[in-house]
C-alpha cells in the first residue's frame, strides 16, 4: 500500500531529527573537550610574569574560599603524561 | 586558557584550586563527589564559597562546564573567542559573591608533599619557595610567608610550601644544599624531579628581604628559561626514560564503580 502524502513528510522530518540528535550527541562532546596534544604549544605567559594563584590542598582552598566569600574554581589535573613529569 | 591576561586578572576573584589527580585518595574521593561517583583524570567545576553547594556541572575542561566548544587551537582566533564565553559565565558567577571587605591577606598555599612542590613548579615553569622550619620558628615564618604571597608582586608567581613529615629527604634531590633550616628558592629541574638551590633566607627574614630575593631570583630564571613544548617535552622525556611515581594507581574509573578501569584508554593528559 502506497503512504499518504503526509505520512512521507512526517517520515522525512524523523529522519532529519534522528540525524540532528546523533550529530550533536556524537560531536558536542568531542567539541567540548578540549585540543588535541599535537596542538598544545608552549604557553603563551612570560616566565616569572604573575599568572593564576593556585591552591594546591584542598584544607587551604576551602580556608580561603570561606575567609574572603570568594567562589571556587576547582581542578584536578595530573601533572605528568604517560609517567613524564614536568608537565600539565 | 590559564596564560590569557583577561583570565588571569578574572581568576583573582576566584579561589583557584588546582589538585593532583594521582596524589591523594582524599582527592580521588572529591572528584567523585563531583562526578558522580566516577573518576576521571582531569576534572573542572566551580562551587560556592561553602565547598560543597556546586554551582556548574563537572567536565573535562571549562569550556565542557559552560557547554561551549573548545576544541580549537590554543592562541587562534577562534579559541580567544570562545574563552570570552566562558569568562563571561565566570565573571556572572563572581558577581553573586562580592569579596569580603577589610582583611586582604590570604591563606597561605601549602602542598602534601615536596615532592609534588617540585614537580608542580617544574610544570609551571616557576620557582618553589620552600621552607624548612624547627618549631620555635614555624608561627613567626608562616605569618611572614603569609604576607608575602598575598603581596601583588608575589600573587602568581611563584609556588610556596612549607616542609612536613614526609619531606626529610627533600635536600638529597636538590643541588647546593647545606643548611637544613631556611627559606630555600629553588628553581625546579626539567622533570620536577631534581632542582637546584637559587638563594637561602633565614627563617627570620622580614617580609621585604624576602620579596627582594625572590624578584633577583626570578627576574634572573626569567632570563635563563625557556617555555616548555608539551609534546616535544613527552619526546623527550621518554628519550631519556624518565618516569613519575604517583601515591595512586594510574586509570580512571569511567563506570563509577569504585575500581580503576583495568584498560584506561587514555593517558593522563590536561
Amino acid at each position: 500500500m502506497k503512504p499518504l502524502v503526509s505520512e512521507v513528510v512526517i517520515s522525512s522530518m524523523m529522519k532529519t531529527i534522528l540525524i540532528l540528535a546523533i550529530t550533536l550527541v556524537g560531536v558536542f562532546p568531542a567539541m567540548a573537550k578540549g585540543p588535541s596534544i599535537a596542538d598544545i604549544g608552549a604557553s603563551s605567559q612570560q616566565i616569572g610574569a604573575s599568572g593564576v594563584m593556585w591552591y594546591t590542598t584542598w584544607q587551604t582552598a576551602l580556608a580561603e574560599a570561606k575567609r574572603s566569600n570568594r567562589p571556587i574554581f576547582f581542578m584536578s589535573a595530573a601533572a605528568q603524561c604517560s609517567g613524564i613529569s614536568g608537565v600539565f | 586558557m590559564f596564560a590569557e591576561k583577561e583570565f588571569i586578572e578574572l581568576s583573582r576573584k576566584f579561589v583557584c584550586v588546582r589538585l593532583e589527580s594521582f596524589e591523594s585518595e582524599e582527592t580521588q574521593k572529591m572528584v567523585r563527589k563531583l562526578t558522580g561517583g566516577s573518576f576521571a583524570n582531569t576534572a573542572f567545576c566551580i562551587l560556592a564559597p561553602d565547598g560543597e553547594t556546586t554551582l556548574t556541572r563537572t567536565g573535562r575542561g571549562p569550556h565542557m562546564v559552560f557547554r561551549v566548544d573548545g576544541k580549537a587551537i590554543p592562541g587562534s582566533e577562534e579559541a580567544k573567542q570562545s574563552n570570552l564565553v566562558v569568562y563571561e559565565k565566570l565573571e556572572e558567577i563572581a558577581a553573586k559573591y562580592p569579596a569580603k571587605k577589610g582583611d586582604s591577606v590570604n591563606i597561605l598555599q601549602d602542598f602534601d608533599s615536596f615532592k609534588q612542590s617540585l614537580n608542580i613548579a617544574s610544570s609551571d615553569q616557576r620557582l618553589l619557595v620552600f621552607s624548612v622550619s624547627d618549631s620555635a620558628h614555624l608561627t613567626g615564618l608562616k605569618s611572614t610567608l603569609t604576607d608575602v604571597a598575598s603581596d601583588p608582586e608575589v600573587i602568581g608567581r611563584y609556588h610556596f610550601d612549607i616542609a612536613g613529615a614526609s619531606d626529610s629527604s627533600w635536600a638529597s634531590v636538590i643541588e647546593g644544599v647545606s643548611e637544613k633550616t631556611g627559606i630555600f628558592i629553588i628553581q625546579s629541574g626539567e622533570f620536577g624531579q631534581e632542582g637546584e638551590l637559587l638563594t637561602r633566607l633565614e627563617l627570620k627574614s622580614n617580609k621585604q628581604a624576602i620579596i627582594t630575593a625572590l624578584s633577583a631570583a626570578n627576574e634572573r630564571f626569567a632570563a635563563s628559561e625557556q617555555r616548555k613544548e608539551y609534546k616535544k617535552h613527552l619526546m623527550k622525556g621518554r628519550q631519556e626514560g624518565i618516569t613519575y611515581e604517583d601515591n595512586m594507581p594510574y586509570g580512571e574509573d569511567r563506570d563509577g564503580d569504585g575500581v580503576i578501569d583495568k584498560k584506561p584508554s587514555r593517558s593522563p593528559r590536561r
